[in-house]
């Protein structure tokens, strides 16, 4: 009734005021006029001689000035075993203060005067921002360079970071979604790549304060930073004082830029975990292996190809899973565009529990769509205009302009790239965007993951192909004997517990004694390894020299060849009848790791502060019931199982980027006064890995330093 | 340290008096910017000139959210603003005459087959089905008259960015951002939005709504713990009510429904538009005159009746679930537009903004038992009398109920000690910067205006706010938390780690 009457009134009053005021009655009679330009000025960019790039834009409609230092290296280029280390370092540089102010002292200066200087780290960079009124920049400033400079981490701030991070990953299985993101990540690039991994306990366990002070040491150089403020200041006058606080710096090692690449993608299937408290399933379709750089020819039709399947309420997807069916609230993806590393096709959806297997139907369907249904005329429009006609929102502010410039000198893409953007996006043709549907998307490649409750399914996921169940349960690492200690969760001992010296102990007098062990210097081991491989088990024959305490040289003998590895404190590399190389940085401190965790090396350091050891109480190794011996050697954690009476070690247990490495030691040997392991059968995450059998071993051999050098380049 | 905080104090004086001044700068300088109108149709029309950039955006704030539902409606006001982008008389559709009058007909099926399947009576399974093969064949009818998303795809295609809009308990709020050559296009199609609205798809779309109501409340420990949280704070007031709505209602309401509600609260004088950007009053004012103009002339709904009683007893509300533990307290305060709200803003921002903030200090960084824990106030509305609230996500290995001791002693420390000057000057001095930086995106302040305007009734308030936070005192501080923070004004919820139960059968052959 209301609305009837509504819609008489409606009609009248637009019958009345038609005449008078001459307003169109469709859209399509609306006339538009070009769009008035607004030049934005470009930043002004400065290099200084130590190599540190400067960009200055000026923008005075506000009394306010905001910039910041973008470092390269991030947590891309960490240690698969230190994962967390970027966040934990993100946090703690500012909240740890600078050698002359506490993180808490900096907080209620800054926050006196409504100003900020904050630290951040991201995937390939680290970062230092402040923002200020106007009035205050000369107070601030000086603690932006203090920040930059000369942070302290001191202990308080990266302990609290550090439980920060072990609550954030207690948490991280009660968000659906969250799940869903980090494990479709590991499908697509493969669960041990820098673009999937996530911390654990055991890696935010391991990271320490002298981490932090390395990684600072390591990356923050002028040669390294790209410095940028916009605000209301006079160009001149910044340059000027930026030059004054960053001229003398001395230019430290170049970082790399190159990304990292690595991570084997899973097989393609149908993947599922389990998760009970929901009513929707979080779904993702998603290949690896593909992306497109942005500096790619292909990136503008990649574009418009992502913006005919997910953009908006035009995208082929949201009118089809949302719109038409009805199924979903959010639907969308496409193929990454990044600047420099890898990239994934992914789309995401939610859905009721109980239409599942349909969604993932309908959403197959369009991904078959993608390849044989035509991208019509209208559809290539609707992409391109919806792109070009917002782009000035690309520019609509001095910072946008900046912060585009800043990215663009960050991955060395011409200055010019946005310029060119709209020109190369028009160029775009159907055909175009039929080929790199083909090229970048392999619906055939894909894998569907499904975060939900399966009893509440519309039916079995079994119907869309084998299932794989996904075990998300989070390992305990370390953090649960620390949590029983007493300490806050995340934080490790700090000092060895007297049950613990006692046991180590025993296993030393077990081994030989501690004056015999004092003196090994070297050994040479030779024998043979199988290893579980993709392929199938493979047979290797091992020759090894460890000289103490830190270098380990190691050549392996496998089918398709030789293969030598060496590890010293100042360098690791691998070499083959192909050369040699740098080894990665994770297998690098893998290898580094296990030195540190070597039996010798481990008794030789009972008394080291570093190396700390905690009775752990009664555990079965196997049937056989024994003492569990928790060592931080250095920072490398290993627990020992440890038969009480005898002193010999049953088992060794150790974290793996694959999950618990669990190494039982089934047969013992005496050399020279020294009783070491001979024979050892492994398992990873649950599976069988490898085992192995030393034929000799000898004490104190002869070793030449060459054999720790890198060969010269063929 | 001592040397520091010397310095400090001296130096706020200075600060004070900048800050003082470019806030002065600021309100005179938005005032020289932007005109009001009240349309003849009661509609206020609010344009602030900012030509940094060849765009504008907009916002439409309709003053009707979910506090106006009422049991058996729950979720129709955000459902309204779903239906919005449906299109209208000329916009999504190939034939409207002929989609009319099929739409009447998907009306009709529906009643009936809704009718039949809540009787309690007369519960015919057979006849129900038969209603719902109906149902669905009249909407398949009506769906063959459909331009899909056309609505949408005008804006995109015209270059609009940030396209969207939500519904809170006290607004439904509609927004985007667009070139600056595109005011009339964008003036015809919002208006037209709100002229000729169809409700085409409109039960499609209510599955839709309701799998939003999936993913933010039911598949969420916190989602599930805030709609508990709330039933239990509020008796009486709609505020207890969730905006995406009740299960039943969600699943049962019509176009029908949505139609009477349309009619009743999209009336002109209960809206307000606002335009920031590269705009010119002069000639903008006038299109927006043109086009919503138009809107029919309707009675100002009458002011919500029903008001919270006061709360005589503490309330509690435990969810055991298989996820970590959190912990939220609320109590009740008064509408935004009493005096003491400057008080309550004031308390907040001490008690959470940044590090300094007492309770970041007391639970996260000295006794290490919350990863996050704050306050904050105008929940979950801010135009009737709401609740200030307390959460705090307590770390590893630390129950929720060992949250409630520590930030009950720094509401302790509010109702005993005066507030340092330090601290109080440090929150005014972030107050007047907070507003500053607010102050350039045409997006946010066309929310800020269009929200001010329709709560305060003037915009300005906007710019005043900070005014009002620097006359509090230390005593104002103590007498409001005194008043407020007591225990038979609490409703507490917590969510408490159930023991983990076993997955459910994985392999997916389990139906």
């Amino acid at each position: 009734m209301k609305s009837l009457r509504m819609h008489a009134i409606a009609a009248a009053v637009t019958l009345l005021t038609l005449p008078a005021f001459a307003q169109v009655s469709d859209y399509h009679d609306i006339k538009t006029q070009p769009l008035h330009q607004i030049q934005q000025p470009q930043p002004k960019r400065v290099q200084l001689a130590n190599g540190m790039v400067i960009f200055l834009m000026e923008d005075h409609e506000l009394p306010l000035i905001n910039g910041g230092a973008r470092i390269r290296g991030g947590a891309r280029d960490i240690a698969a075993e230190k994962t967390g280390l970027a966040g934990i370092y993100g946090s703690a540089w500012r909240t740890g203060g600078t050698e002359s102010k506490t993180g808490d002292e900096l907080d209620d200066f800054l926050e006196a005067r409504a100003a900020r200087v904050e630290t951040g780290a991201g995937d390939d960079s680290t970062n230092v921002s402040m923002s200020v009124l106007k009035g205050d920049f000369d107070t601030v400033f000086p603690i932006f360079v203090d920040v930059l400079q000369h942070p302290a981490f001191r202990q308080d701030k990266v302990d609290l970071a550090k439980t920060q991070s072990t609550t954030a990953i207690s948490r991280r299985n009660d968000d659906a979604k969250g799940i869903a993101d980090r494990e479709m990540s590991k499908l697509g690039f493969g669960a041990d790549s820098p673009y999937a991994r996530v911390p654990e306990y055991a890696t935010v366990n391991s990271v320490t304060r002298d981490d932090l002070v390395a990684f600072h040491k390591k990356y923050v150089h002028p040669n390294n930073i790209i410095l940028s403020f916009v605000g209301d200041f006079d160009s001149a006058a910044m340059e000027k004082k930026l030059r004054a606080a960053f001229g003398a710096w001395p230019k430290g090692p170049q970082a790399s830029t190159a990304a990292p690449t690595g991570g084997t993608p899973a097989r393609a299937g149908v993947y599922y975990v389990a998760k009970d408290d929901v009513t929707q399933s979080n779904i993702y379709v998603v290949h690896g292996g593909t992306g497109v750089l942005r500096n790619n020819p292909d990136f503008y039709a990649v574009s418009v190809m992502n913006e005919i399947l997910s953009g908006g309420f035009s995208g082929r997807l949201m009118n089809d899973i949302r719109t038409q069916r009805g199924l979903a609230y959010g639907v969308g993806g496409g193929v990454d565009a990044t600047f420099d590393r890898p990239g994934l096709f992914h789309i995401w959806m939610g859905t009721k529990s109980g239409s599942t297997v349909e969604a993932v139907n309908a959403l197959r369907v369009d991904l078959t769509d993608l390849q044989s249904k035509p991208f019509s005329a209208d559809e290539l429009a609707q992409a391109k205009e919806s792109i070009l006609n917002a782009y000035v929102f690309t520019a609509d502010s001095k910072a946008k302009v900046l912060s585009q410039r800043v990215t663009l000198e960050f991955y060395g893409y011409p200055a010019d790239y946005y310029q060119q953007y709209p020109a190369r996006l028009q160029a775009v043709t159907a055909d175009d965007v039929a080929r790199v549907a083909r090229k970048y998307v392999q619906p055939g490649q894909t894998s569907v993951l499904v975060v939900g409750k399966a009893k509440d399914f519309d039916k079995p996921l079994s119907t869309l192909g084998a299932v794989t169940t996904l075990d998300i349960t989070i390992p305990e690492g370390t953090a649960k004997a620390a949590t029983a200690g007493g300490t806050a969760a995340g934080s490790k001992p700090s000092t060895s517990s007297a049950e613990g010296v006692a046991l180590i102990k025993k296993v030393r007098d077990f081994v030989g004694g501690k004056a015999k062990i004092d003196a090994v210097q070297a050994t040479h081991s030779v024998g043979s390894v199988q290893a579980q491989t993709p392929q199938g088990p493979m047979e290797m024959d091992v020759d090894s020299v460890v000289k103490y305490p830190a270098s380990s040289r190691r050549v392996v003998k496998m089918p398709m060849g030789e293969m030598t590895m060496v590890s010293t404190p100042d360098a690791a590399f691998m070499s083959s009848s192909m050369g040699s190389q740098d080894m990665p940085g994770s297998q690098r401190t893998t290898m580094q790791n296990e030195m540190r965790a070597d039996i010798i090396n481990v008794l030789q350091n009972i008394d080291n502060p570093k190396y700390m050891f905690t009775a752990t109480g009664a555990e079965k190794a196997g049937t056989v019931d024994a003492q569990a011996l928790t060592i931080d050697a250095d920072g490398s954690a290993v627990k020992w199982l440890v038969d009480p009476s005898s002193g010999k070690i049953l088992r060794r247990i150790s974290q793996s980027p694959r999950g618990e490495s669990i190494t039982d030691l089934t047969e013992w040997k005496t050399f020279d006064g020294i009783t070491l392991p001979i024979s050892f059968t492994t398992t990873t995450g649950g599976q069988p890995s490898g085992s192995g059998k030393l034929t000799t071993i000898e004490i104190n051999p002869t070793v030449d330093p060459k054999m720790f050098e890198k060969p010269a380049a063929k | 340290m001592k040397g520091a905080v010397r310095r400090l104090s001296t130096s706020f004086f200075l600060l004070l008096t900048i800050t003082a001044t470019l806030h002065a700068q600021d309100l005179a300088s938005a005032e020289k910017r932007t005109t009001v109108r009240k349309l003849d149709n009661g509609l206020t029309v609010i344009v602030m000139e900012r030509p940094e950039a060849p765009v504008f955006s907009f916002t439409t704030i309709v003053n009707t959210g979910s506090a106006q539902e009422v049991p058996g409606i729950t979720g129709l006001a955000h459902m309204f603003e779903h239906m919005a982008f449906k299109g209208t008389t000329k916009v999504g559709t190939s034939n409207y005459t002929a989609e009319s009058a099929a739409l009447d007909k998907v009306e009709e099926a529906y009643g009936a087959y809704d009718r039949a399947r809540r009787d309690p009576v007369n519960h015919d399974e057979a006849k129900i089905a038969e209603l719902d093969k109906a149902w669905k064949a009249s909407m398949d009818d009506a769906q063959k008259y459909v331009v899909p998303n056309e609505f949408s795809k005008i804006v995109d295609r015209a270059g609009a960015t940030g396209v969207n809009a939500f519904t809170n308990d006290d607004e439904t709020t509609y927004f985007y951002s667009m070139p600056s050559n595109r005011v009339e296009l964008w003036a015809y199609l919002d208006s037209e939005r709100f002229l000729h609205p169809v409700f085409r798809e409109f039960y499609k779309e209510r599955d839709v709504v309701y799998e939003e109501r999936r993913m933010r409340t039911e598949s969420t420990p916190i989602g599930r713990m805030i709609e508990q949280a709330l039933a239990a704070a509020f008796t009486a007031h709609p505020y207890g009510q969730p905006v995406v709505g009740w299960p039943s209602d969600l699943q049962s309401f019509s176009a029908t429904d949505a139609k009477a509600f349309f009619a009743k609260y999209y009336v002109p004088a209960n809206m307000v538009v606002a335009i920031v950007g590269d705009v010119k009053a002069s000639e903008v004012m006038p299109i927006v005159e043109k086009y919503f103009g138009r809107l029919p002339k309707g009675a100002k709904p009458d002011p919500l009746r029903t008001v919270e009683p006061q709360q005589t007893a503490e309330r509690s509300v435990i969810l055991r679930e298989m996820s970590q533990p959190v912990y939220f307290e609320a109590y009740h305060r008064p509408a935004e537009t009493d005096p003491d709200s400057a008080t309550f803003d004031a308390i907040e921002t001490l008690l959470s903004e940044g590090r300094t903030s007492r309770l970041y200090r007391s639970l996260v960084r000295d006794k290490k038992l919350a990863a996050v824990a704050a306050g904050f106030n105008g929940f979950p509305g801010r135009k009737y009398p709401n609740l200030f609230a307390f959460f705090a996500i307590p770390t590893a290995g630390h129950t929720a109920s060992e949250m409630a001791d520590p930030i009950h002693a720094e509401i302790e420390r509010l109702k005993t000690e005066d507030v340092t000057a330090d601290e109080l000057q440090s929150l005014k001095t972030r107050a007047k910067a907070g507003l500053l930086r607010q102050l350039d995106n045409n997006s946010g302040l066309a929310i800020q205006l269009a929200t001010y305007q329709t709560i305060f009734g003037d915009w300005r308030e906007l710019f005043h706010e900070v005014d009002k936070i620097d006359k509090v005192t230390p005593a104002d501080i103590r007498r409001v938390a005194s008043a407020t923070f007591v225990p038979t004004n609490r409703t507490t919820a917590m969510i408490e780690s159930a023991k983990k139960p076993t997955a459910s059968a994985p392999k997916g052959d389990t139906k």
